[in-house]
């Protein structure tokens, strides 16, 4: 071969893998930092890189680390975001307002998947996202502790009144150094009280009511668990958060997602923990819940949106979400998995992964979001739980002031 | 023209990160800007949006007065700091050391550990119960101390000898008797710690010092300003170090001819010859001050927002959001908070101290 041809060879063999990239698309993806790389990673290599092979789109994750939210807003304004990202429910209404992300009617079937997340993700009749997976709050107790105080575990039946009995009981049963209950001094666990009562975010006009009878009944109950110690709250125990309270083993229950289970898992290895369902409260026979979930979305601006399409859907598909599920990853969005096996399991985990599934459509479940303003939406009613819960106010004057606060931000 | 070549890294940044960077927040303080959206002038209506913003107004009255009082005191600290290490002492490379430890420290792992002190049981808290336990003893010990001493001067005079009332010599035996005498009534009993009971003091909880029913400022607000003065203090000591070498001796021994006490020294020599170094220490003091934003960041929901709001944390809240945000109020606060920093100086240095009066 003369070196002429030699060079021609090669400078074919260089162009021609080229050639081939070049019609291929890369989709790019933005979610959270941590463990979920791993995860979407694992996801992308045995589920979407199979389904889209022929179609020659190649996918990349991107994560964002530190906070998401201001981290995928500086890229949104760039121009710079990926073409497919999670959206996070209690952020939906500031991203949307955005313009950026793309109404997926008519693009993508929500169908399959559980109606309360559908409805997380609509806004005006146009749905945002598709629920990745998601977790619901649900009654942690500590086996060990309701045992020694002899005291029946709460169960599926317990309205607001048997379960402040029964944490009660164990309160007196074991003394000055246990309590029965993780009280955190935040509407993102005491919100779903709220719900079972009735209550609602927004009324019709987008205003918030916390003078509402229905506001007021699960304030005070959830504060008045804080008499004689009964709850506790986790700052008080020096813990940020009802798990960390509830780790700790000298505290009965803790009302969290299924978040806990691996945080359990690395720091209380030894605590024996079951799961419940939310009591219901008294006057509606109710249960409140929140769906905290993120979905993904795409980007409006995306130069490839058919692409991004396909790649959602293969994220979201049922083997891709059986997957997650099995390995105890998350708990996937399609109401299909309710008769997953996964979920006759006899482990504490699994169980309270079912509760978990099991929360989002019993009564009165709501997406946890703070509305178009924004976190700040929040603060009036931390500071009012805040303020009562640590014996400064009492419930009256601190909703009121609430109620100033919240209009006044509302007024903004 | 070599000049020039070199200054441009320097102006080139300048010009794109100050000017250009100054000159889109006025612009965009005059626009309805949301980050999303092209912007359109609309007057001053931001401006009046701001002003009327509840919270702006706690921003804005949370960071004067922490401007102002972080900076007198770590002027005021600084300086007396700075006059002690300045003596011979043994081992003042050590003290030197030490003082300048804080000043070096990151502020995030200083606000963590100020809030690890100051959380509900934290060692603040645990020192105060421990120290409530220990007042029988402590009292009695104080109590001991005072008489003895006061014994000890008296009968001293009453030998026409010439005994201060804090006599150090005096002073090193009334505290080995008192605490010889406590020592005896704490082991027969009659002297006793009493139980310490728990003090659940919350210092990040939604707590004023009030004048008149007005909250004028917050107790997250005032551990702040401790961690702050801890942390700052070391810093403008070395410049007062640096101004204090540069003082004439002959001052002091004409001063100390004239028969000048100490404290008369300080006053009449030392602070009118350190006026250029205040100046510029009460100068950067107050800028870093009207601009603190870390700390804030750093406690973040640990304590009540607008307990610790300041006017640069205001600017960043408005400016980060999820999604849309209010960019041009967050730009028209910032001006403001530049304005605000132009004025104090400007002040400070038509009123107070300028460098010029020290030479």
């Amino acid at each position: 071969m003369n070196p002429v041809t030699r060079l021609t060879l090669s400078l074919l063999a260089l162009t021609l893998p080229t050639g081939a990239l070049a019609q291929s698309v890369t989709v790019k993806i933005n979610g959270y930092g941590g463990t979920d790389p791993a995860v979407v990673g694992d996801l992308i290599n045995r589920f979407v890189k199979p389904a889209l092979a022929r179609d020659k789109i190649n996918v990349v994750y991107e994560p964002i680390q530190g906070d998401y939210n201001k981290g995928l807003t500086t890229l949104l304004a760039a121009g710079n975001a990926g073409d497919v990202f999670y959206l996070p429910g209690e952020t939906l209404d500031g991203f949307v307002a955005t313009g950026k992300v793309l109404p997926l009617n008519g693009l993508v079937s929500s169908t399959p998947f559980i109606g309360s997340l559908n409805r997380t993700f609509t806004r005006k009749g146009k749905l945002y996202a598709v629920a990745k997976d998601f977790n619901t709050l649900s009654v942690v107790y500590n086996k060990d502790l309701f045992d020694e105080a002899g005291v029946a575990y709460p169960n599926a039946q317990d309205t607001w009144s048997t379960f402040a009995k029964k944490l009660t009981d164990v309160k007196s049963k074991l003394g000055s150094d246990y309590s029965g209950l993780c009280l955190p001094p935040s509407f993102d666990r005491f919100g779903a009280f709220a719900y079972a009562a009735g209550w609602t975010q927004f009324d019709a006009k987008g205003r918030t009511n916390l003078a509402d009878p229905r506001f007021v009944s699960a304030f005070n109950y959830y504060t008045g668990l804080a008499r004689n110690k009964v709850g506790v709250q986790p700052s008080e125990l020096s813990k940020d958060w009802g798990g960390g309270c509830f780790q700790t083993g000298k505290v009965a229950v803790a009302i969290e997602g299924g978040w806990i289970v691996n945080f359990l898992k690395d720091n209380a290895p030894n605590l024996k923990y079951g799961t419940a369902l939310l009591p219901r409260a008294d006057a509606t026979g109710k249960r409140g819940n929140f769906l905290y979930t993120v979905g993904w979305a795409i980007n409006a601006g995306t130069r490839n949106r058919a692409a991004a399409v396909k790649v959602l859907n293969a994220l979201t598909s049922a083997q891709a979400q059986e997957y997650v599920l099995s390995q105890g990853l998350a708990i996937p969005s399609r109401s299909a998995l309710s008769s997953s096996a996964y979920f006759k399991r006899s482990d504490a985990g699994a169980l309270n992964s079912k509760v978990i599934f099991d929360g989002s459509t019993d009564g009165n479940v709501r997406g946890f979001t703070f509305g178009p303003q924004g976190s700040d939406w929040s603060k009036p009613i931390n500071d009012a739980l805040a303020a009562v819960l640590s014996g400064q106010k009492s419930a009256a004057d601190a909703l009121r002031k609430a109620q100033s606060d919240m209009n006044a931000f509302q007024n903004r | 023209m070599t000049a020039y070549a070199f200054l441009m890294p320097f102006l080139a940044v300048l010009a794109v990160f100050f000017f250009y960077a100054f000159g889109r927040a006025v612009y965009y303080s005059f626009s309805d800007f949301n980050l999303f959206n092209t912007p359109h002038l609309i007057g001053l209506k931001p401006y009046g949006d701001v002003l009327s913003d509840t919270n702006f107004r706690r921003a804005l009255t949370n960071t004067l007065l922490y401007a102002v009082i972080t900076t007198v005191l770590q002027t005021v600290f600084a300086l007396l700091m700075a006059v002690v290490l300045n003596r011979r002492l043994r081992g003042l490379a050590f003290f030197r050391a030490a003082w300048y430890m804080p000043s070096i420290t990151s502020s995030v792992v200083i606000t963590l550990i100020f809030l690890w002190l100051f959380q509900r049981r934290g060692a603040a808290n645990y020192l105060f119960s421990q120290l409530g336990a220990a007042l029988p003893v402590v009292g009695a010990f104080l109590l001991l101390l005072v008489v003895i001493q006061a014994v000890q001067v008296a009968w001293e005079r009453s030998r026409s000898l010439p005994a201060r009332a804090l006599d150090p010599a005096l002073l090193v035996v009334s505290a080995l008797l008192a605490g010889a005498v406590t020592a005896v009534l704490t082991v027969t009993g009659v002297l006793h710690v009493r139980e310490a009971v728990p003090l659940d003091y919350q210092y990040f909880a939604d707590r004023w010092v009030q004048v008149g029913g007005v909250q004028v400022i917050s107790v997250p607000m005032l551990v702040i300003i401790a961690q702050n003065v801890f942390t700052t203090v070391p810093t403008l000591m070395l410049f007062f170090l640096a101004g204090l070498q540069g003082v004439p001796g002959a001052l002091y021994e004409a001063a100390e001819i004239d028969g000048a006490t100490p404290v008369q020294q300080f006053l009449n020599v030392t602070v009118p010859m350190l006026r250029p170094v205040t100046f510029y220490v009460v100068t950067v003091g107050l800028i870093g001050t009207l601009q603190m934003f870390d700390q804030v960041a750093i406690i973040g929901s640990a304590a009540p927002q607008n307990t610790i709001v300041t006017l640069a944390y205001y600017v960043y809240r408005n400016t980060f959001q999820n999604g849309v945000a209010p960019v041009n109020l967050a730009s028209a606060a910032a001006i403001l908070l530049a304005l605000i920093t132009l004025a104090l100086v400007f002040v400070q240095r038509r009123f107070f101290v300028a460098p010029e009066s020290g030479s």
